[in-house]
């Protein structure tokens, strides 16, 4: 269907970042709702007091991506960006998509064992995946800045990856 | 979200109204039953379901099941489904109105408001079910879901804050746009308010006015 293409074109994009102005152009928010999803869903049960039910990681860990964008977003709005709300809400939440999958793969190699071996395995493939979002969201977002600012706008940026990419890192299984 | 220019072609606001382009399903029947004749019968049945079935799960989520993750998720999830398609769907079967956002070359970004304009030959009567059921549906629960807002705000159940916020926004979205395509743009609305205003002021002067005279 129309929306589904849409979608899955978007996830192409963020694969292959290089700027085009249709990912732009039609935003939509259920690829950011899915991955948002599915990764408060991998994340939960993983803290030391958690109860059984797991429940208010799985909203602080939606809370958490959802208000991080919003705020990122108002930033650069007021810093002088050219790209509307909704779109950078887009953006960030597309590219939250490598996270995604260095989550997959460090639940996959967590059923392993949790050794050493693993810590390092697991820290290079949060590594890559962090430093890729970082620069697909950054090719399509600082675009729209002046260039004396684009520091000031990928700071933020940075620091929501670095936060989502710390908790994948620092998860542990009951 | 975006248009749907390649689904069905749905005149503007101010264009004229094209009948021979209209979809199979809005066909001007010649029958003369009015109110309990209902033409998108699947359409009016999703617009309530999905928004019922959100509230019903979240007031019996703990009876159905102890995962508050499996009853955040649903409800999550018809939320969403039902975002959709009261947008998409059952706003353009049901009434006839759509909204949606632009993003011009230049990158700003404006929300665009439309409603079909309705012909002279008797359409509106045999859809005036569908239309209650439309707005019913759609003022109520986003009103339900404010109550509920403010019940888990005031109860310290602050884990669910986040799901009612979300259906908060989700459908409280969905009212504003169609209560703005309803309305028409903002001059329209004042006009409307002081022209109407006007009426019942001059009604009361002539009432007076008679009453004085006899």
């Amino acid at each position: 269907m129309r929306d589904l293409k849409a979608v899955g074109k978007k996830f192409v994009h963020v694969m292959y970042p290089k700027k085009s102005s249709a990912l732009l152009r039609d935003w939509d928010l259920w690829g950011p709702l899915v991955l948002c999803v599915s990764l408060a869903l991998m994340l939960q049960g993983g803290s030391a007091d958690s109860k059984d039910d797991g429940g208010p990681q799985f909203a602080e860990v939606f809370v958490i991506i959802w208000f991080g964008a919003v705020v990122i977003t108002l930033n650069s709005k007021l810093l002088g960006g050219t790209i509307s709300f909704f779109q950078s809400l887009c953006v960030l939440g597309y590219c939250v998509m490598p996270l995604t999958v260095a989550m997959l793969v460090c639940r996959l190699v967590l059923l392993a064992g949790a050794g050493t071996v693993s810590f390092i395995i697991r820290l290079i493939v949060v590594g890559a995946m962090f430093g890729w979002s970082t620069l697909a969201s950054t090719a399509f977002l600082a675009d729209s800045q002046p260039p004396n600012r684009k520091a000031l706008v990928v700071y933020p940026i940075f620091l929501f990856y670095f936060v989502i990419s710390w908790m994948i890192l620092t998860f542990t299984p009951q | 979200m975006d248009s749907n220019d390649d689904i069905e072609d749905v005149s503007l606001f101010d264009a004229d109204d094209d009948v021979s382009r209209r979809s199979k399903k809005s066909k001007i029947r010649s029958c003369d039953c009015p109110v309990l004749h209902s033409r998108h019968p699947v359409a009016s049945f999703f617009h309530l379901f999905f928004r019922v079935s959100a509230i019903v799960v979240y007031l019996l989520c703990e009876l159905l099941t102890s995962s508050f993750i499996a009853c955040m998720v649903t409800i999550i999830l018809l939320l969403s489904c039902d975002f959709w398609a009261v947008k998409n769907v059952t706003g353009r079967l049901m009434v006839g109105l759509r909204w949606w956002n632009q993003v011009d070359d230049d990158g700003r970004s404006h929300w665009v408001f439309e409603a079909r304009k309705v012909s002279a030959q008797g359409g509106k009567t045999s859809s005036e079910a569908e239309s209650r059921i439309f707005w019913l549906g759609l003022i109520t629960c986003p009103m339900i879901w404010v109550i509920f807002a403010f019940s888990a705000l005031f109860s310290f159940k602050v884990k669910w804050l986040a799901v009612v916020v979300m259906g908060v926004v989700l459908q409280g979205a969905n009212l504003y746009g169609y209560i703005r395509c309803k309305v028409g743009s903002r001059k329209n609305l004042t006009s409307m308010a002081t022209s109407y205003l006007g009426k019942q002021f001059l009604r009361q002067t002539m009432a007076t006015e008679d009453q004085a005279a006899s």
